[in-house]
């Protein structure tokens, strides 16, 4: 069956994960066509990680890596004083299949192309 | 501090630590271009070879001993070229280049690889300089993962805007959305700016 798949993963899915289990996770997913959506955001050594990961696995023909986009919130802290940037959601997908994204301070639209992108498994 | 037991300090300090400056970025931004103007100034050699195809640098090149003297202060370091970080690479993307399709593929296993390298020198380089194409988008995936694992690992750098004379260029959009950090607007290939970007890497790096 032909069709996008899309997982929404909450913080708590993600929390009792070590790094590897998570990058090792979303690769795989990843790989078989899926767009992961995690609530949260990765820290920079699993963005790393991703990275070397998502290299390794490059296939040339069928997997050409990945396109990751964030959205942030702003997070008062507990007295009000500072205003943090905080990651709050962290999309993630294949990359030839993730085409158009618009994204603005607090919205992202995405585009997602499904067959004839070269990552059909035929 | 009068200059004797300055340059004995310089000397010192030098001894302790080699100061190894990593220039990252995305494929393209002019990593080498800016590398190879540095090396002229100082060496009077280039370092690597300068495309327009992306991936041309796919494995780490280094100049050792490079000393740039601004102002009386001196600033010694080696001088580490790293291939470009990216979160995709498609062979089909270097067809347009007149690449034949063995070579685009060749080209792009190498640059896998070249990035897998770029990510392990984070571990090794004491100070690194993050060149953008000002005309591009900055807020990538790769920008922010080089910056945020720097921070993890307090590692000073500085945001070179490179390419500002293209007409489309904004250093002011990079500035925009990093405003924590030193952003330094040079044109590479036109040497736009570049003695101030020797000011701020003494004063960065030194
Ligand atoms: N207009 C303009 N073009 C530049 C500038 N600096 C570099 N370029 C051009 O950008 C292209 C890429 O330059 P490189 O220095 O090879 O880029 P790189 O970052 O080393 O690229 P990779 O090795 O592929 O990661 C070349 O065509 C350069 O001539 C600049 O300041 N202005
Ligand atoms: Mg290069």
């Amino acid at each position: 069956m032909e069709g996008l798949k899309m997982d929404f993963l909450s913080s708590k899915a993600l929390e009792d994960k070590s790094s590897i289990e998570k990058v090792s996770m979303i690769i795989e997913r990843v790989k078989d066509g899926d767009i992961l959506v995690l609530e949260g955001s990765l820290t920079p050594s699993e963005e790393a990680e991703l990275i070397e990961t998502t290299m390794r696995e490059i296939d040339i023909e069928n997997f050409v890596g990945i396109d990751i986009h964030t959205l942030e919130k702003d997070e008062k802290s507990f007295f009000g004083f500072s205003k943090k940037k905080t990651i709050g959601l962290t999309i993630i997908g294949p990359a030839n299949v993730m085409k158009t994204v618009k994204k603005r301070s607090n919205f992202l639209s995405m585009i997602a192309k499904i067959g004839d992108s070269g990552a059909s498994v035929h | 501090m009068n200059n004797f037991f300055k340059t004995l300090l310089d000397r010192l300090l030098r001894r302790r630590r080699k100061v190894k400056i990593g220039l990252y970025g995305h494929p393209n931004s002019g990593k080498t271009t800016l590398a190879n103007t540095i090396c002229e100034d100082w060496i009077g050699k280039p370092l690597g070879v300068i495309s327009d195809i992306p991936h041309e640098t796919r494995t780490v090149y280094k100049q050792e001993e490079v000393v740039i003297e601004k102002d009386g202060a001196k600033l010694y370091f080696d001088i580490i070229d790293t291939p470009g970080v990216a979160t995709k690479v498609d062979y089909k993307n270097f067809l347009k280049y007149g690449l034949s399709e063995r070579e685009a593929k060749e080209r792009a296993k190498e640059a896998t690889k070249g990035i897998i390298e770029a990510i392990k020198w984070l571990d090794d380089v004491t100070g690194v300089l993050l060149v953008m194409d000002s005309a591009e988008d900055p807020l990538t995936q790769a920008n922010i993962t080089i910056i945020g694992n720097l921070e993890a690992r307090k590692i000073p750098f500085l945001i070179i805007a490179n390419k500002i004379d293209l007409p489309e260029s904004s250093a002011d959009r990079i500035s925009a959305v990093f405003p924590q950090h030193t952003v330094v607007p040079i044109s590479a290939l036109h040497r736009e700016n570049i003695e101030q970007l020797y000011m701020e890497m003494v004063k960065r790096f030194r």
